[in-house]
């Protein structure tokens, strides 16, 4: 299966702020790939780099095969995107919008077709004004598909949305995946990236920090398990920096009683646990041990970054 | 092309569908229509002389706040940041929203002349240069209209910079206050406004020469709308995001500021400072000499020479005839003498009340205000020894003499109101009361004779009128107004 989106060494500042440095990756046909990371990390820069939004400093982009710096009109044709906060005119109905967007492209999908298949069909002739949160969505993702595109980019579609409406984009994301669409979505949902992508991209600062099936990159993280605990006083952060197999110790609270760790030998680790809070006369309210998600993952590689550039 | 059409549709349905655009750019131009209608409702073709400011005002509306207003609107709320995800050129949108707003203002325009034609005005002498000069007047407000759009980052932003442009144009610039009652150094900032040659090109269509009399406007619009058009273009903003402030290329305002400046210098250059000679044409000569008698509002009419007259800004001295050498027949009677008390009784004495706004008259009991009092007095002192007044026949000196009444109200000054007091003392002081009947009753029924006399300056009343079609109209209302007094018609 040939890539259908290859970015290599992607650079772009801002007034000599550099928001992306350096970052490559590829997405396969067919494929649904995640682009992961905390505000300001660069990856809606990355994006609207990619669909020429802006004009990138320095690096190569493919996009179906098209160089989509030289050729940013004809990648355009083979592209959909709903962006975070997609907006219309009020007075615009869905079925207009969805002509009007039709109307710019050399292949269109029949505005009923996108209606029904984003269960807009009721409200087709209704006022834009009138639609809730979740309709909107829906009709900018419906926007996105208007001139059935090889590729399509999500930029947090589920950001502001009720969870009755993230369920449903879901299944509208995980219809994409069923149809053979090559989706390309960022995110700062990791359950939901977790979830649905094939492949994800963690990005910081500018870099790609891990890049891998959400699978591969909790693996990676040798087996390492997530422990929460809850005390009745507070603790010293170093006593159980000190306990052996902890990594990644940290306060959850401004108490100092709420804590998280991971470690790759739970067994061990818990058992120097008791006998520390025995000795310190420390009652444990509560304690979860569980296999480390990618939430973990992303915490680990962006707090490396963090403490590495510190 | 798909694009833009489809573009452009939906644009117009949407226009149609905002009542707060529709109030703005229709019902606006017309409250503005029905208030000249009702300022100058004296005039015998009701807005046939403001067809020029009327439609003026109506794309300046709809160009410079309802093209920015919506182009900003979409950019703050991301449809532009939505469109340039596609594969349309920028091009495309930006020429279906510019003529989706000329079709606006061009329908709000239609409605207009279609309202001044259904309450009694005559059709446009050149209808076909009529539409060629209202679309160059669209194109240079449009232009400007997008460069509002580019300068303003947000709606009460578009409504700040569109007030600085639209009340400078209105006030000083000639679009609601005719030139001709401006002083002159507002004339000459009003030649660096497109307004006033928006104002001249198709008012020349209306009443005047047609696109011939408008060449220099054209050209003026031209040039104001191409450089206004191309810092549009190329400073256009597709994101909110990107503030005009911290902005690259800000230089491509230069020229829309330049064309502005250019036009302004090639009209000083030109002496085209002045009021045009279109402008002081009076409207199609298809009246009769005389006001018919009967019911009609006659009283009320502005005169209308059967063939242009020639105009005087000053007053002209009067030659004085060589005396004569040999004896020579006996000078013919004055075409006033055979002025009768039917003549007199056939004129209709339906005029505006005097204290109303046009041809207004103090009553005798009433002084004029401290402020003014020094120019009344003045106007009384000159008045018998000014030469227009007071040299050549009666019939020439009373008809200069109701222009010092006439002059001040056409220019709607402070004084006005105790002008004709001043004129119609003067003139009975001067004439018997039969010669001055008779004589004004001849000039109620010739009231296109004998020349303008629009600046009285000399007499210490500072401006001149411009439009000697209103100066004429005014004399001949107090000719009436003087008429009803004498013969008792009037109490005072």
């Amino acid at each position: 299966m040939s890539a259908h989106v290859v970015v290599r060494d992607l650079r772009k500042s801002y007034a000599g702020v550099e928001a992306v440095r350096g970052v490559s990756f590829s997405i396969e046909a067919g494929e649904i790939f995640g682009l992961l990371g905390p505000n300001g990390a660069g990856k809606t820069t990355t994006v609207e780099c990619l669909i020429g939004l802006r004009e990138p400093d320095a690096g190569e982009l493919e996009v179906c095969g098209l160089d989509a710096r030289r050729h940013p009109h004809e990648v355009k044709q083979h592209i959909g995107v709903a962006l975070q906060s997609t907006s219309l005119q009020d007075k615009i109905t869905p079925r207009e919008a969805l002509r009007l967007f039709g109307a710019f492209y050399r292949e269109r999908v029949p505005a009923g077709e996108l209606l029904e298949r984003f269960a807009l069909t009721e409200k087709a002739d209704a006022r834009f004004e009138t639609l809730s949160g979740g309709q909107r969505q829906r009709l900018a993702l419906a926007l996105a598909f208007v001139n059935r595109p090889k590729l399509v980019l999500l930029d947090e579609p589920t950001t502001g949305l009720d969870p009755q409406s993230r369920r449903e984009l879901h299944a509208a994301i995980a219809r994409m995946k069923h149809d053979g669409y090559t989706v390309l979505f960022t995110t700062h949902y990791l359950d939901e990236a977790e979830h649905l992508c094939d492949r994800v991209a963690i990005i910081d600062r500018g870099r790609i920090v891990g890049q891998g099936a959400p699978r591969e990159l909790i693996a990676q993280s040798k087996g390492l398990q997530a422990v929460t605990l809850v005390t009745s006083r507070p603790l010293e952060l170093a006593r159980l920096s000190a306990l052996p197999g902890a990594a990644d110790v940290a306060a959850t609270d401004e108490t100092g009683t709420a804590f998280h760790f991971q470690t790759a030998d739970a067994t061990a680790t818990l058992a120097a646990l008791m006998r520390l809070l025995q000795e310190a006369r420390v009652e444990l309210l509560d304690l979860q041990v569980r296999k480390a998600s990618l939430e973990d993952v992303f915490l680990r590689l962006t707090s490396r970054k963090e403490e590495a550039a510190a | 092309m798909n694009a833009l059409v489809e573009h452009l549709r939906l644009s117009l349905r949407l226009h149609f569908r905002n009542k707060m655009a529709l109030l703005y750019g229709y019902l606006f131009p017309l409250i503005f229509l029905v208030a000249f209608w009702v300022l100058y409702r004296h005039e015998k073709v009701p807005l046939l002389r403001h067809m020029g400011e009327l439609l003026t005002v109506a794309v300046l509306g709809g160009a410079c706040f309802g093209l920015p207003t919506t182009l900003v609107s979409e950019r703050e709320r991301g449809v532009w940041r939505r469109y340039r995800l596609t594969p349309v050129p920028t091009w495309a949108i930006v020429t279906s929203t510019v003529l989706a707003r000329y079709v606006i203002v061009l329908t709000a325009g239609l409605l207009q002349l279609g309202l001044a034609l259904a309450i009694g005005m005559t059709m446009p002498e050149h209808p076909f240069d009529l539409w060629v000069a209202f679309s160059f007047v669209s194109f240079a407000f449009i232009g400007l209209g997008l460069v509002i759009a580019t300068l303003a980052d947000n709606v009460p932003a578009v409504q700040a910079l569109g007030q600085c442009i639209f009340l400078p144009m209105l006030i000083i610039g000639g679009v609601a206050v005719q030139l001709a009652s401006l002083p002159l150094w507002a004339q000459h900032v009003s030649a660096f406004f497109p307004g006033r040659y928006a104002v001249e090109a198709i008012q020349t269509c209306v009443n005047g020469r047609g696109l011939p009399g408008a060449r220099f406007s054209l050209l003026a619009l031209g040039l104001v709308g191409f450089a206004g058009c191309l810092a549009g273009a190329k400073l256009f903003r597709w994101d909110a995001q990107q503030r005009f402030a911290t902005r690259a290329g800000k230089l491509w305002l230069v020229p829309a500021l330049a064309a502005w400046v250019a036009v302004g210098l090639l009209a000083e250059w030109r002496g085209r400072i002045g009021v045009s000679v279109d402008k002081e044409l009076p409207p199609a000569p298809t009246r009769p000499a005389t006001p018919p008698p009967g019911p009609a509002p006659v009283a009320v009419t502005p005169p209308a020479p059967v063939a242009p007259t020639p105009v005087v800004t000053t007053p002209a001295p009067v030659p004085v005839p060589p005396p004569a050498r040999t004896l020579a027949p006996p000078p013919p009677p004055p075409p006033w003498a055979k002025i009768t008390k039917a003549d007199t009784d056939a004129i209709d004495f339906q005029v505006p009340p005097d204290h109303g706004i046009v041809a207004p008259f103090a009553p005798p009991d009433e002084p004029p205000e401290d402020f003014m009092k020094d120019q009344v007095e003045g106007v009384r002192q000159k008045i018998a020894t000014w030469p227009p007044g007071s040299e050549g026949d009666e019939l020439r000196c009373i008809r200069n003499l109701l222009y010092i009444a006439a002059v001040p109200d056409a220019i709607q000054l402070p004084v006005e109101r105790y002008m004709p007091r001043v004129v119609y003392e003067h003139l009975l002081d001067t004439y018997p009361r039969e010669t001055l009947i008779k004589v004004l009753t001849y000039i109620v029924q010739n009231p296109e004779a004998g020349m303008v006399i629009d600046d009285i300056s000399d007499l210490g009343i500072e401006g001149a009128a411009g439009d000697p079609l209103l100066v004429r109209e005014r004399a001949y209302l107090y000719a009436i107004k003087f008429i009803m007094r004498l013969t008792g018609r009037v109490e005072e």
